[in-house]
Order: C-alpha cells, then structure tokens, then sequence
C-alpha cells in the first residue's frame, strides 16, 4: 500500500476555537420552541416503565420507601434521634438527592447516549437537556407519593413554606440544565470524566448532610456542611418539604451557582458546540 | 431560492486513543521535535462549490472519498474545520427515515413524532395526516402501538412521513427505501411528487440509475476534493474509468491543518 499514510496534523500553534456565542443561544432559544417534542421524550421513558408492570415508576419509589423505612428507624436509633423527625428529613433529602444525582450521572451521558441522532439529524443539543431534567423531574413526582405519609404520620407542619418548593424546583431544574450541558460535553470529549464523576456522586451521599443533619456536626459544620454547593441544591427543595422557612444563605448560594454555571455553560457550548459532533 | 456555498472546507475528524501508539511509531520513522501532533482524518480537503435553486445533484465517487461527509456538512450535522458553508434555506435530512421512532406509541403518535424531529409544524402534520394516513395504507393499524408492526408497515409509516416535508433542500444518502414491490411503485411517484416540490436536491449513490433518474447535475469527488463537475452521464463515465485503473483508497496527507480540542 504505497501511498497509504495516516495523515498527521504538524500544526503548532493551536488556533482557538472561534465562539459562536449566537450560535449556542439559537441552540436554547429553539430548543424551548420545541417543548412539545422533549415534553413527548421525556415522557416517553416514563410510559415505557409504565407499559405491562402493574404500578411502573413507583417501583423505584417503592424500593425508596423500604430504604427509608428500614435505614430510618436504624440510623434515628444509632443517632438518638426521635425517628419522628428523622424520617422526614431523611426521606426528603434522599428524594432531592435522587433528583439532584439524576441531573449529575444522565448528564454525563446525555450527548454520548444520543450519539446516533446526533449524526443523522440537524439537532438542537438543547433539547436533549430540557427532555433530561424534564423526565427525572417526572420521576421526582412518582417519588413523593412516598413522602406524604411518611410527612403526614410525623406531623410535618404543612404551611406557606411548602409553596417554596417551586420555586426550589426550578432553580434546581435551572441548575440541572446547565449541569448535565458541561458535563455532557467534558465525558463527550474525554470519556474517563463519567467514571470519576460516578465515584464522586457515590461518596458525595455520604458527605452531603442527608442521612446526617449539620447540627450534628458541631464547629465542623463550616468545612463539611456548608462549603459543599451540593447541600445547598438539597436545602432549597428540603426545607419547603420539611415545612421549614427557606435558608437564605443557601438561596444566595444557588443563586451565585446559577448565574456563575450559566456562565460557564455558555462559555463553553460556544466555543465547543460545533465540535460534539466530532468528538462522538 | 434555496442555495448552498461551500467555500474552501476543510473536515478533519480527530482520531482520538490513537496519538501514543501512534506517536512512538512516528518518532521513531521521523526524528522530528514533534511536539503537536495529532492524528486526524481529512475527509474534506478544501473542497469549494456551489449548488443553485433547481439542482439535482448527485454525488459520486469511491468509498471514503467523502460523500457522506459533505452530505452531513450540507446538513448542518458536521460544522467544517476550516471555511465556510453558506446555507440559504431549509434543510431537510432523510437519514433515517423515522426519526425519534418510539415502539410503544401508536402509529398517530410516531406520525407526530417523526414529524416533529424532521423539522414540521404541528399544523403542518394535522394538515398532512390524511394524506400521510390515506399513503401509507395502514387504516385501523395506525391506532395500534408500532411494535405489532412488521417491518413493511413500518417502512411504510416512516416513507409516509418522510415524503410529506415540504423541503426547500432535501439531503439525501441513497434513496429511500421503500418496502414491496406494490409499495414502490406506489413510492416512485411519490418521491417524484416530493422532488417536484423541492428546490435542491442532493444525493450520495453508487446506484448508476438511481442518480440518472433522480439528478440533472454531478460531481466526482475523490480524497476529499472534487475532482469534476457536470452532467450525470458525464460523471458517471468518468467514475468508471477511474475505477478502472484505482487501487486501494489512501488517505490524504496535508501539512495545515490546525490543532483543535
């Protein structure tokens, strides 16, 4: 094969990758336009768990429900704590959590699961995130039937703080976008990120105060508890559920989080956004 | 008018997991302070041209010599490395002639469905239902969810669909296929129907007929690069003798082209 040589690219100056900031925009503006096809996408994982099982997505709320039951009573024993007011906390962390990881783990997928339409068909990338956050947001919903009795029997105080859980899911959903767009694009480039992240979220549980309250903690609160942005994300959906008054300094937090992630997300999806096609 | 221009375009696709093996071997062949290689392959190599409102273009050429590749450019699927691509007007893939297809739905629900993802309006698709439905034969079926369909109904359902766009430009990779032989004489006129409402059309085929029938305009493409550009039997003529005295595909070689992420 006399002329075959794989080609090498002896370029040495790297030339920056042109931002297409307008480009990645038109990408969201599009994207939302089209709320009725990732509306049906991210329905359409639900129905399928749905299809010929007798009662669907509550399995997984089903397995929620023993997990809390049973680690619950443990843990409130091991703690000293009246179970009464552990479960709730207990039950509403994980339900967050579970939402909150969801966003993390598919969002390491979300471009590299979609590789074939990606390649066949002109597509807004946007949509792939909105019909993410979308169908766990659904999957949120099943997992509350589990929390209402468990909040009912423990005598959860149903007030004006519960209404703070809307806007707690939207910043959550807000911040899930942008998540699962940089961390989309990092595992679609360099796909060691979805391992590492993986290990992370596993022990990530475990620091984030959700089977352990920060009062807990004592002076070593600052360090564990509140430098970690994840509890924060947790305390904005929790405390409504719990009927607590919202915590504003985790609100400031989110707040930061959302602008400063948005910045980045975009900061990236401009500059690279033409190339994930290429890296799948 | 619908229009396309391709301005010195460049693709390279990064071959990633390759470089270390790879950079030992060519340290050792070439002895250079190679400091920035990277593996690419140049499936387009500055390859410039235009396409105007009433072109039926076929592409020809060997394999690997770039056709799909310009199709995905032309589809907005692969933005080029280098150059530029102007696109005037709407953009219409049949890659995959059922996009989004989800088994559990019914046959109405997939019609929506499809129908969306290949760029229809929800009014669009109401005001082509009956037609969609009354093509594709399908009657009480398209109640039923898709998985109790054989494989013939399903082709007919996506064909159905994918026929019902309005294109302004149709991108097209080989012909769409169409299912039994009732069915696709059925189907020719309908694909004729849908070319005459299509400004542009471009096609990628090694079928000798299916760009006679279907093209009024050809390019020869090769390593990347077009090589000529006319009439189909003009092109077609010239493919034929180049594969007469080919040997194997080779890749190009090019020293300029830049180092991206």
């Amino acid at each position: 094969m006399a002329g075959g040589r794989f080609y090498q690219n002896v370029a040495t100056q790297a030339i920056a990758m042109t931002p297409h900031y307008g480009e990645a925009i038109a990408d969201f503006v599009e994207g939302i336009r089209l709320v009725d096809l990732w509306g049906r996408m991210g329905w359409a994982e639900t129905k399928r768990r749905y299809r010929r099982t007798v009662i669907g997505p509550f399995w997984s709320s089903f397995s929620l429900a023993i997990f809390v039951g049973t680690m619950g009573i443990v843990w409130a024993t091991i703690f000293k704590i009246d179970p009464k007011e552990y479960l709730p906390y207990l039950t509403s962390g994980m339900l967050v959590w579970l939402l909150l990881s969801s966003f993390i783990t598919e969002g390491c997928a979300v471009f590299v699961a979609a590789e074939s339409l990606i390649k066949q068909l002109r597509i807004d990338y946007s949509i792939l995130l909105f019909a993410l956050v979308w169908r766990n947001l659904i999957a949120f919903g099943h997992n509350l039937v589990v929390y209402l009795p468990v909040a009912l029997y423990c005598g959860v105080p149903f007030n004006a703080n519960l209404l703070m859980i809307i806007p707690g899911l939207v910043f959550l959903c807000l911040n899930g976008i942008w998540i699962a767009l940089v961390l989309g694009m990092l595992c679609a480039r360099f796909r060691d990120i979805q391992q590492v992240v993986a290990s992370l979220l596993q022990i990530a549980i475990f620091v984030t105060p959700i089977f352990w309250s920060p009062a807990q903690l004592g002076r070593a609160r600052i360090a564990l508890a509140d430098a970690n942005l994840l509890y924060h994300y947790v305390e904005i959906v929790r405390d409504p559920l719990l009927g607590q008054p919202p915590a504003v300094e985790s609100w400031l937090i989110v707040g930061l989080a959302t602008i400063a992630g948005w910045g980045l997300a975009l900061f990236l999806f401009g500059r690279f956004r033409r190339r994930i096609a290429y890296w799948l | 008018m619908a229009s396309i221009i391709l301005d010195d375009v460049v693709v390279d696709f990064p071959v990633y997991g390759v470089q270390k093996s790879l950079r030992r071997m060519l340290f050792g062949l070439f002895r250079r302070g190679a400091a920035d290689k990277r593996v690419v392959v140049r499936a387009l190599n500055h390859l410039s041209m235009t396409i105007r409102d009433g072109d039926r273009l076929g592409l020809i050429g060997a394999n690997g010599a770039g056709k799909t590749t310009l199709l995905r450019v032309l589809a907005g699927i692969y933005a080029p490395t280098l150059g530029r691509v102007h696109i005037n007007g709407r953009v219409s893939t049949l890659f995959i002639t059922s996009p989004g297809l989800d088994t559990e739905d019914t046959g109405y629900e997939n019609i929506y469905t499809c129908g969306r993802f290949l760029g229809m309006s929800k009014a669009e698709i109401a005001r082509k239902l009956p037609d969609i439905e009354e093509f594709s034969e399908l009657g009480d079926y398209l109640a039923m969810p898709v998985r109790t369909y054989s494989t013939g109904m399903l082709t007919r359902l996506g064909f159905a669909v994918a026929t019902a766009i309005d294109p302004e430009i149709l991108v097209l990779d080989e012909g769409l296929g169409a299912g039994d032989a009732r069915f696709a004489e059925r189907a020719k006129k309908r694909v004729e129907t849908l070319l005459r409402r299509t400004n542009v059309l471009i096609l990628a085929s090694h079928s000798d007929d299916l760009i006679k029938q279907m093209c009024n305009r050809a390019v020869l493409l090769d390593h990347g690069r077009v090589i000529n550009d006319g009439t189909p039997d003009e092109i077609l003529a010239q493919y034929h003798e180049m594969l007469k005295r080919a040997q194997t595909p080779q890749l190009t070689v090019a020293d300029d082209a830049p180092a991206l992420t």
